[in-house]
């Protein structure tokens, strides 16, 4: 079993449980165990750059260092975090300014930080570590004709600057695909869901989620696949908001990619949470479930 | 001490040197070192004031050798070996120390910088002593000169060379000459067509009883140094002997298979197997593409052979490649440019949204012997649009792709909706730029011409270009995105076409062709000049020179201006007939040979003959370049290369290192 | 003797550990605001407040509500001809006018980000429901209920944190925070 230090971030805990039980359960039918860091602190989002960029740094190394004492990789469910810790990863082995003012701080709590670790999202330990064959090989109940919206976002491919990579990825489709389904190509699929702007830009962040499912519902999606809780809360939790604030009537499913994979790996979906939406995802199960018996 | 009599000269340059070293300091000091009779500071060495000080000195004190301290030798060696030379002395007896660019533009230490000065000066005075006077050796030139790349600035210098009686080699690589200009449709600023202004060149160059011309080929090797080149030509299979085919072309009708044309209709059309690329192609013969040539993979079909009227059969499918050895005494690189590729920018879409086009795609499109006949349509060929949108600087002006503006892509943008107004009356063109460069000739009036026929002209660069439309009158279209920075606001524009105008770019392999001539090119692949202002054409390898967009990005005027300079050049040192090579060349001390041979195969010049009478081995002094790689090879230290002797540079080492030299050596103030 | 340095300056100070070219090497090109998914709802475009910040519009810079709308969807860095790390200036100018007390009154994001980061101090995670006044006032009364609604949906299904968590190591996390910046009378 190959084992990496996971740190769920705060929105895992009750916002996106569903993402928690479902990343960590078809991750381990899949060989690979992801072990909850312990007394990992909050990465700070965003937000904490609005305040102190050092400060940001050292709240994010905090978990770098835990995970690096335990010799693991560092994975994240969340986009924001993974960002955070990627970057702030990226910054300590370059800079070693940085790096001593960061373990001048971190000797409060018996920690330092090396730089020895790497850090990824939770959809690239599928991708990458596991392998798309590998996950394809595992599905038992493939999600035939059923058409998956891919939603990366941005914070999984920007500001990592890849040129190709981050302009035109394609391994989220690689994945649906592993599952079964069908690949939607979704052309704003790289677009910001507007993130936290939902609280402190309601209309802004509002008008984004609309562009959104707008195009997805264009392209004929059952379901759009995420791989960050403040895009499935987004676009899920607000599409009533939508609504409500554009005369529109969007009922389109949102699920997180391992809640999809669990599916089609036949977990019972219950255990990956499904059912916890407020957008009812009984239309995407209909034709799931039909394509099933036949 | 010698008998030599030394002139020191520390020049001021100004402030340039003075600002720093102190160099009333500097001179007074060399007049004290040993064998100097007359040490000078003077403002402008360089000058005619300056220069006749030393002719003056050498006639009135009798001197022998002569220090100038002054700028790089880059610059003025050339001065002060002919004020020597006026003065009666021979030139190769004057030695520069740079207490420039080595010394006062490097430091703003003015202690430090007066002490090297000294220990630079000391240097030269050193070292001139062991000076031996040398006589440039003529070599003479091969009035034959080689021109790499049939484009329009090879062209042009091919046609200025051989107009004024010199005979010229034209190599290039596709079966016709005429280059990226051969599919253009019209050319800015003034809307002359393409073809018309090219084809009488190509033509003449064609006819040209002073032009041999060779193409479907390629330079394999170059060897020798300027006025005596010796290059190896590969001459590749056509497939069709030229001596009896009469170009009419039956062969071409006749063959039953397409392939999609990937140069010169840039993907947008087919060609036949066997083909011309173009109508007006020079020379007329055909080529048989081996690739996709069903004889060739898999034994079958022959209808070109069969059809062939003359007798003998013109097709010779066991034709094999030539290699053509030529004597030219220089050769001008006018090898072009290709276009970016607009894949690497994905957001622009192009490869994945259909009706986005680059540029030369476009091109072709417009061209009246084109694919769609001259018509502007969409990948359908049917549809024509309504709308098209042009978006300038496609990777260039890019940290992420090329720095570099292309020069030429905010006029051919301008020309691309010149040529939409005309074909489609009523279209809605848009061109979305950063910044409008248009600084040729006629070229803001051609700027001028489009805002009145009515382009809407988008201060911006475009972000993405996408079809998930929004609102409904944007369904079914290609949407930019741009900000349109001049009202400060972001605009999705729906339109019918895009057209990418992608980067000018160095051809892919210009490096392994830089090697292979033995010059230099940049990070970019443009082959390097001379000098950027004052010297465009000529490279820092003597007898190659450059023309065209291989130098950098440019338009047709330049590129003709610049074929014609590298031609003018040529021209100017075949009517000379020979040139002074440098005398810094090797001998080999003979008596003092043991005949181990190393060094005659290290020679990269084939310079170094082996008596085998006497066992020794003699250099030609001829064909030897100075490059110093027998001198250093010879295990026994007997070869010497002139105006770099042992003794001179171990004196050069020595006056350096004068003031942490044992008391002893050091002379009394 | 020193001189004060100018609003461009102070900003380019603040960038000093960025890892994009400097802000004066702004083409104006425009493609970070064609990019930006939200440049519509700002006052100015974030190539306007670049310039406005090259050109030490310090009060208008100060007066835009530009760089609170920022997203950090990171589409104009990843683009910029420049190589400008712009969505980093966004951040800088955000903690400038939060330092300075100085922004639009209507804005929710400055007390926002405030607030999210009393909390991290204090308890080493975030707790969603403290956030909420610091948005709710900015609303009207249907949008209120709109979320209250949202909100309680969300509670019946079992995703709405109910009491806030705290770290084990709480302590050592203070002193650690106490140690980059003194946090006064914070607890």
């Amino acid at each position: 079993m190959k084992k990496f230090a996971y740190f769920p971030g705060c929105s895992l805990e009750k916002l996106a449980l569903s993402y928690n039980n479902s990343s960590v359960e078809t991750s381990r039918m899949l060989g690979v165990e992801l072990q909850e860091l312990e007394d990992w602190n909050c990465c700070g989002a965003t937000t904490y750059f609005h305040v102190d960029q050092l400060l940001a740094y050292t709240l994010v190394a905090r978990n770098l260092a835990m995970a690096e004492k335990e010799g693991l990789d560092l994975v994240a469910p969340c986009s924001a975090c993974y960002k955070n810790a990627y970057f702030t990863n990226k910054y300590i082995k370059e800079d070693a300014d940085l790096a001593e003012h960061i373990n001048y701080a971190l000797e409060e709590d018996d920690l330092q930080f090396q730089g020895k670790i790497n850090v990824h999202h939770v959809i690239e330990i599928f991708v990458n570590e596991i392998g798309v064959e590998e996950v394809a090989a595992k599905v038992t109940n493939p999600l035939e004709g059923l058409r998956v919206a891919p939603y990366y976002g941005c914070q999984i491919v920007r500001p990592k600057h890849n040129g190709m990579e981050s302009e035109n990825p394609q391994f989220f489709e690689a994945l649906v695909s592993a599952m079964g389904a069908e690949a939607v190509d979704f052309p704003e699929r790289l677009r910001c869901c507007g993130g936290s702007l939902i609280m402190t830009s309601r209309h802004a962040a509002l008008d984004m989620v609309r562009t959104l499912l707008q195009s997805a519902v264009n392209c004929g999606t059952d379901v759009i696949a995420t791989a960050c809780p403040l895009c499935q809360v987004n676009l899920e939790c607000y599409q009533l908001q939508v609504n409500d604030e554009f005369g529109t009537n969007f009922k389109l499913p949102v699920l997180y990619f391992t809640q999809l994979l669990g599916l089609a790996m036949g977990l019972p979906p219950k255990k990956i949470g499904i059912g916890s939406e407020l957008v009812s995802v009984a239309p995407f199960f209909k034709k799931y479930l039909s394509k099933q018996v036949s | 001490m010698s008998e030599e009599k030394i002139g020191v000269y520390i020049c001021h340059c100004g402030t340039n040197i003075a600002k720093v070293v102190d160099v009333e300091d500097v001179a007074e000091w060399a007049g004290n070192q040993p064998n100097v009779e007359v040490s000078r500071e003077y403002k402008f060495m360089c000058s005619s004031l300056g220069q006749d000080l030393i002719e003056e000195d050498i006639k009135e004190k009798g001197l022998t050798r002569i220090v100038v301290s002054s700028c790089s030798p880059h610059m003025h060696e050339k001065t002060f070996r002919t004020a020597c030379e006026r003065g009666g002395l021979n030139p190769f007896l004057v030695e520069m120390a740079n207490i420039r660019e080595h010394n006062s533009w490097t430091t703003d230490d003015k202690v430090a910088a007066t002490q090297k000065a000294k220990a630079l000066t000391n240097a030269a005075i050193e070292r001139v002593v062991h000076h031996q006077p040398l006589e440039q050796l003529p070599v003479e030139i091969n009035p034959n000169t080689l021109v790499v790349g049939g484009g329009i600035a090879g062209i042009t210098a091919a046609l200025e060379l051989a107009n004024g009686g010199r005979h010229v080699y034209l190599v290039e690589r596709e079966p016709s000459i005429g280059g990226h200009m051969a599919q253009l449709d019209k050319t800015f600023p003034t809307l002359d067509c393409s073809a018309c202004i090219l084809t009488p060149k190509m033509v003449d160059v064609g006819q040209h009883p002073n032009i041999t011309l060779l193409t479907w080929s390629e330079v394999e090797k170059v060897d020798g140094f300027i006025g005596n080149f010796t290059v190896n030509i590969r001459k590749k299979a056509r497939y069709v002997n030229e001596e009896h085919c009469t170009g009419c072309g039956i062969c071409i009708e006749k063959c039953p298979f397409n392939v999609v044309d990937d140069i010169f209709e840039a993907g947008m059309g087919d060609r036949k197997v066997i083909y011309r690329p173009f109508p007006q192609a020079v020379p007329k013969y055909p080529v048989i593409d081996k690739e996709n040539c069903v004889y060739f993979q898999k034994g079958k079909c022959k209808a070109c052979e069969k059809f062939c009227p003359t007798e003998p059969n013109s097709i010779e499918f066991d034709q094999e490649d030539e290699i053509l050895t030529v004597d030219v005494g220089n050769i001008i690189l006018a090898t072009g440019f290709q276009l970016f590729d607009s894949t690497n920018i994905p957001q622009y879409g192009y490869g994945r949204l259909q009706n986005v086009f680059t540029g030369i795609e476009f091109e072709r499109m417009v061209n009246a012997s084109g694919p769609t006949d001259g018509k502007i349509v969409l990948r359908d060929k049917k549809t024509a649009p309504k709308s098209v949108a042009i978006i300038h600087c496609v990777g260039s002006r890019d940290e992420n792709y090329h720095k570099y503006c292309s020069k030429i892509c905010c006029m051919y943008s301008l020309k691309f909706a010149h040529l939409v107004h005309e074909r489609i009356p009523d279209a809605e063109v848009y061109n979305c730029y950063i910044d409008m460069r248009t600084p040729g000739k006629g070229y803001e009036e051609f700027y001028n011409r489009l805002l009145e026929e009515g382009t809407h002209f988008i201060r911006g660069k475009v972000a993405e270009v996408t079809n998930a439309a929004r609102k409904p009158e944007e369904e079914g279209k290609l949407i930019v995105q741009v900000e349109d920075t001049l009202i400060g606001r972001q605009r999705r524009v729906p339109v019918d076409m895009v057209i990418l105008s992608p980067a000018m770019e160095a051809q892919p392999d210009s490096k392994e062709i830089s090697q292979l001539f033995k010059m230099g090119c940049d990070f970019d692949g443009f082959f390097t000049e001379r000098h950027p202002k004052l010297d465009p054409v000529a490279t820092m390898t003597d007898g190659i020179l450059i023309a065209g967009a291989c130098q950098g990005p440019k338009d047709v005027p330049d590129s003709v201006a610049q074929g014609a300079a590298a031609a003018a050049r040529v021209a100017g040192l075949i009517n000379l007939g020979t040139v002074m090579m440098e005398p810094v060349r090797a001998s080999i001390h003979q008596e003092e040979c043991s005949g181990c041979r190393i060094c005659n195969n290290m020679c990269p010049y084939n310079a170094i003959v082996f008596h085998a009478d006497r066992k020794v081995s003699e250099v030609i002094t001829a064909l030897c370049q100075g490059c110093g790689t027998c001198v250093a090879a010879c295990p026994s230290g007997i070869i010497s290369g002139a105006h770099f002797t042992n003794d001179q540079l171990f004196s050069q080492i020595e006056g350096i290192l004068w003031d942490v030299r044992p008391e002893k050596e050091l002379v009394s103030a | 003797m020193a001189t004060k340095p100018t609003f461009s300056q102070e900003i380019s100070n603040l960038l000093y550990a960025s890892h994009g070219k400097p802000l004066k090497n702004c083409i104006h090109c425009g493609t970070c605001s064609g990019s930006c998914p939200v440049a519509n709802f700002m006052d100015q475009t974030p190539r306007r407040l670049i310039g406005m910040i090259n050109a030490d519009l310090k009060e208008d810079v100060l007066d835009c509500n530009t760089y609170w709308f920022c997203a950090s969807c990171y589409q104009c860095n990843v683009r910029c001809p420049a190589q400008i790390d712009i969505a980093d200036v966004m951040y800088a100018v955000k903690r400038y006018s939060i330092w300075h007390k100085t922004y639009k009154d209507d804005l929710v994001g400055p007390t926002f980000s405030e607030t999210f980061v009393k909390t991290i101090i204090r308890s080493g995670r975030s707790y969603e429901p403290l956030l909420a006044p610091t948005y709710m006032f900015s609303m009207g009364i249907k949008e209120v209920l709109q979320e209250a609604h949202m909100a309680t949906q969300m509670m019946l299904k079992g995703r709405m944190p109910v009491l806030p968590t705290k770290i084990k190591r709480l302590d050592n996390f203070k002193n650690m925070i106490r140690r980059i910046i003194p946090m006064g009378g914070a607890k």
